[in-house]
């Protein structure tokens, strides 16, 4: 007969049996769950993710952006302007003013019509706010007006050329929907946050696809808008994942069980190899309108001669970086990348040359070894210290010395700040944020950029200045591309940079069930709108 | 008595430690090279979008005024508004705290559970062949950093065999169950949710354990050698002599005495979990608070790295005092002393 503690311990071991039997049934019933996925779009990008349309601009934030938002404008693979929201548009004589007419069929996502008030609405938080791309049009766009419910006007001190190109950037807001969720007080006056802690985690949009949850450092879902006004391919993803995360081997793995559709950007060329190797797996490459850059110093010895800044041009070994250290990439013609609308194919592209560099050394009133030239390459991007030390080798060839410096990016823009802390030589990748060449000319060599990270050159030339003023404001595409040839022509012959490649941006894909028109070379030139989902179709 | 006036006593001091820590935190953070709100709002943003935020985060008072402001907010459970996830840091804690919390409290149960049954066998059967594999396996786990496990699991459970998820706290597939404590096992339970329940601890096997293997091991090896110090104490001895069975002696007379050691590490170890499991996080994904507190770090979220130390501070004081608690519920000497000395 079984005494009191046996009976007990008999109950407990059957407690504890059950509990088991109870977990490892759930967790099969969930491994199940898990095995029926489909209709699913992954994606993995760096991260954070901004989705609140006056904050995010960088690459996961503007591809999140393109699929919750409509613009006015929707980019074609040439870059140019096509209807979206807006059906068409017209510019007044003295291009002072731009008026767009509205489609009346596009309702948000908690039905409410889309209208110019909501447009306005959005144009004017943009601004007030200042951040993300609000740059593109601060300064430029004066005034916005509601002329009725389908036409906006958007009125300008001065033409404003590329204004169209800068409209992909502009995303509509339900406007009843973010007044109703402003936190008082703020920092916006009467307009508290002017609804930034919602959209922080929230969709106030109209896009092909609304946000079903986001969790913030981990990632973003979507799913398929069943009631958006234009019609969505079926083989579109019913729902879309950006994971934030690019650690290699947690991609690789997602990859190879069928759980990733889509790499992010920044996996290394050995782990693109692995990927590559993948039954079903190909990887997708196409330029996204990035270049990577030598910004030099011109106004400190020695780089402050022209002569000087030349010979180091001649004597960079370009095809050994496009070749061997960043493979797929293409040598750069100029301060614009070749796939940028407006980049001048006929400025001299810098070769290899080692006669040519000791010409212009000795052209120099600096001998090659009477200063020490200091280049500082980022730390966080581990492949330009390869660049960096090639450089240096290059340079020994014509007896300039060079001291390579690796220096945290947050180091780096703080002494770029300032002219007499910047040093002689910086790398680093900058790129177009509307696809023309004047985008990368402004930002890249005007006056008002020096101090910030995208300009260690201190150009500080007046006729560039107003070059690029009078480029900006010229509001024929045509006359507006001839000005931007006359500047690059004028950039590459004062040689402040050495243009070393134009990015290819490279991504692992699932071939075998992702039809991504990216790899058929329908790539749109403007940053995350490749990523829009409608146009990705997916069968799993 | 004694043990609360132990208690207050630790608490008292745990504020000035926190304060110090809080001077030592802000003061370094602020002196690191790089603009903080030039870093959130871009080289584009106008100068007085930067200055606005500059004002907002009292950046543009002397570092006096600004931890004046930064403690009296903290006081009030306001830790600022983060340059990163640019939302109130105490809502990033709410958020990411529980997950960390949660991975550290299933590491921490594989560690003490595994580690003291090991240290145990390894004790009871010292310098035989199962001691002497256990040791092996135990130098393994030490040596071997919880990312490499993180790696090599993943690769192996993940890739290969692929029996086990790879990211995230759920599957897509599977609906969060409504956040009330923030750990979805708990949650879950709490709402009848078994299927989020079963599918998270699916998730948290693979990262729970490579984090665990480390501590575990060590554990293993504090065990082995209190145990086998402590068979061969005379009152061991004597226990035998009298016929006690040795399982009785195993677990009534050798192991209490024998943990006190193993759980004074356990609690270090745990805090070290916390503060240490960013890359485990971030190979499996895992939205937690030691990833967000590197990331804070990266980027020179000041509000954000000053509270994500802070909250460390006193995730190790607290450690620190249960596991004080804990050896003085083991070990009745020490209360003796204490009240002997009182």
């Amino acid at each position: 007969m079984k005494n009191r503690r046996e009976i007990s311990l008999a109950f407990k071991e059957d407690i504890v049996k059950r509990i088991i039997a109870v977990v490892v049934g759930v967790i099969v019933l969930s491994i199940g769950l898990v095995a029926l996925a489909g209709g699913m779009l992954r994606a993995t990008f760096s991260w954070p993710t901004y989705i609140d349309p006056a904050v995010g601009s960088d690459f996961s934030s503007s591809a999140s952006l393109i699929n919750l938002y409509d613009s006015l404008v929707y980019p074609a693979t040439s870059g140019d302007p096509l209807p979206c929201a807006a059906t068409s548009w017209e510019a007044s004589d003295d291009s002072l003013s731009w008026t767009f007419h509205l489609r009346h069929d596009i309702t948000f996502h908690d039905g409410t019509p889309l209208t110019a008030g909501d447009v306005k609405y959005s144009m004017d938080r943009l601004t007030a706010i200042g951040e993300g791309y609000a740059f593109l049009f601060l300064g430029r766009v004066a005034n916005s007006e509601v002329i009725d419910d389908y036409t906006i006007r958007f009125g300008f001190d001065k033409p404003f050329g590329p204004f169209l190109s800068t409209l992909y950037r502009l995303y509509i807001l339900n406007e009843a929907l973010v007044e109703a969720n402003i936190k008082m007080p703020g920092p916006y006056g009467d307009k508290g946050d002017y609804g930034k802690e919602f959209l922080l985690t929230h969709d106030a949009g109209s896009g092909s696809y609304q946000l079903k949850e986001f969790r913030l450092e981990e990632e973003l879902v979507m799913t398929k808008n069943a009631d958006y006004w234009l019609p969505i391919d079926e083989g579109a993803a019913d729902e879309v994942h950006f994971i934030g995360t690019t650690q290699s081997s947690t991609v690789r793995t997602m990859m190879s069980r069928n759980e990733l559709e889509i790499s992010d950007q920044w996996q290394t060329s050995e782990s693109l190899t692995a990927l590559g190797a993948m039954e079903g797996v190909e990887i997708a490459e196409f330029s996204p309108g990035t270049e990577f850059y030598m910004m030099i110093n011109t106004r400190m010895p020695p780089t402050d001669d022209i002569h000087f800044r030349k010979a180091m041009a001649w004597a960079t070994d370009y095809t050994t970086v496009t070749d061997y250290l960043f493979p797929g990439s293409t040598p750069s013609r100029g301060p614009v990348p070749q796939n940028v609308p407006g980049a001048d194919p006929t400025v001299l592209q810098y070769k290899l040359d080692l006669d040519k560099a000791r010409e212009e050394l000795a052209l120099s009133k600096y001998a090659a070894d009477e200063y020490e030239v200091v280049l500082h390459w980022i730390a966080d991007v581990p492949d330009e210290e390869k660049v960096a030390l090639m450089f240096m080798s290059n340079m020994a060839e014509i007896g300039i010395n060079v001291k390579v410096v690796k220096v945290p990016w947050m180091s780096v823009v703080e002494e770029m700040g300032q002219q007499e802390t910047s040093p002689h030589i910086v790398t680093v990748f900058d790129s177009s944020h509307y696809p023309e060449a004047g985008s990368l000319l402004e930002s890249r060599y005007h006056s008002s950029s020096a101090a910030t990270w995208e300009q260690n050159e201190w150009l500080l030339n007046d006729w560039y200045d107003a070059k690029i003023e009078e480029a900006i404001n010229t509001v024929d595409r045509d006359e507006r591309f001839v000005i931007y040839g006359e500047l690059q022509q004028f950039i590459v012959d004062q040689c402040p940079t050495i243009f070393l490649f134009d990015q290819v941006e490279k991504h692992a894909y699932h071939a075998d069930y992702v039809d991504w028109p990216v790899a058929r070379g329908e790539v749109i030139p403007v940053m995350g709108y490749n990523i829009a989902a409608r146009l990705i179709k997916v069968d799993n | 008595m004694t043990t609360l006036k132990f208690l207050g006593k630790r608490l008292v001091l745990s504020v000035f430690v926190l304060f110090g820590l809080s001077i030592l935190i802000f003061t370094i953070s602020r002196v690191l090279p790089g603009d903080p709100v030039r870093m959130a709002l871009g080289s584009r943003a106008p100068q007085w979008a930067i200055d606005n935020l500059r004002e907002q985060m009292h950046l543009d008072k002397p570092l006096y005024a600004q931890y004046y402001y930064w403690l009296s907010g903290a006081l009030h459970g306001d830790l600022g508004q983060s340059l990163v996830t640019r939302r109130a840091v105490s809502s990033d804690i709410k958020e990411f705290f529980p997950a960390t919390l949660e991975l550290a409290l299933f590491a921490g149960i594989i560690t003490a559970v595994f580690g003291v049954v090991f240290g145990a066998i390894s004790g009871r059967y010292a310098n035989t062949w199962i001691d002497n594999t256990l040791r092996i396996f135990s130098y393994i786990g030490i040596v071997t950093p919880s990312f490499v496990f993180a790696i090599l699991f993943m690769l192996l459970f993940g890739y290969i065999l692929r029996v086990f998820p790879t990211v995230g706290r759920l599957g897509a597939e599977v609906a969060h169950p409504p956040v009330i404590t923030g750990m979805i096992t708990i949650d879950a339970l709490l709402t009848g949710n078994l299927t989020a329940f079963g599918n998270t601890i699916y998730h948290l096997i693979l990262p729970s354990v490579s984090l665990a293997l480390g501590p575990m091991a060590q554990e293993a090896r504090i065990a082995r050698s209190t145990i086998s110090d402590n068979l061969s104490k005379d009152y061991i001895a004597a226990a035998r002599g009298f016929g006690v069975s040795e399982r009785l002696i195993m677990f009534k007379y050798l192991l209490k005495p024998s943990l006190i050691p193993t759980v004074s590490i356990l609690g270090l170890d745990f805090a070290g979990i916390i503060a240490n499991a960013f890359l485990v996080e971030l190979i499996f994904n895992w939205p937690g608070f030691s990833r967000y507190g590197i990331n804070a770090m990266l980027n020179k979220d000041l509000n954000a790295v000053s509270a994500v130390v802070m909250v460390l501070g006193i995730v190790l004081i607290i450690v620190n005092i249960v596991v004080d608690l804990l050896v003085i519920w083991l070990d009745p000497r020490i209360r003796l002393g204490a009240e002997r000395g009182k």
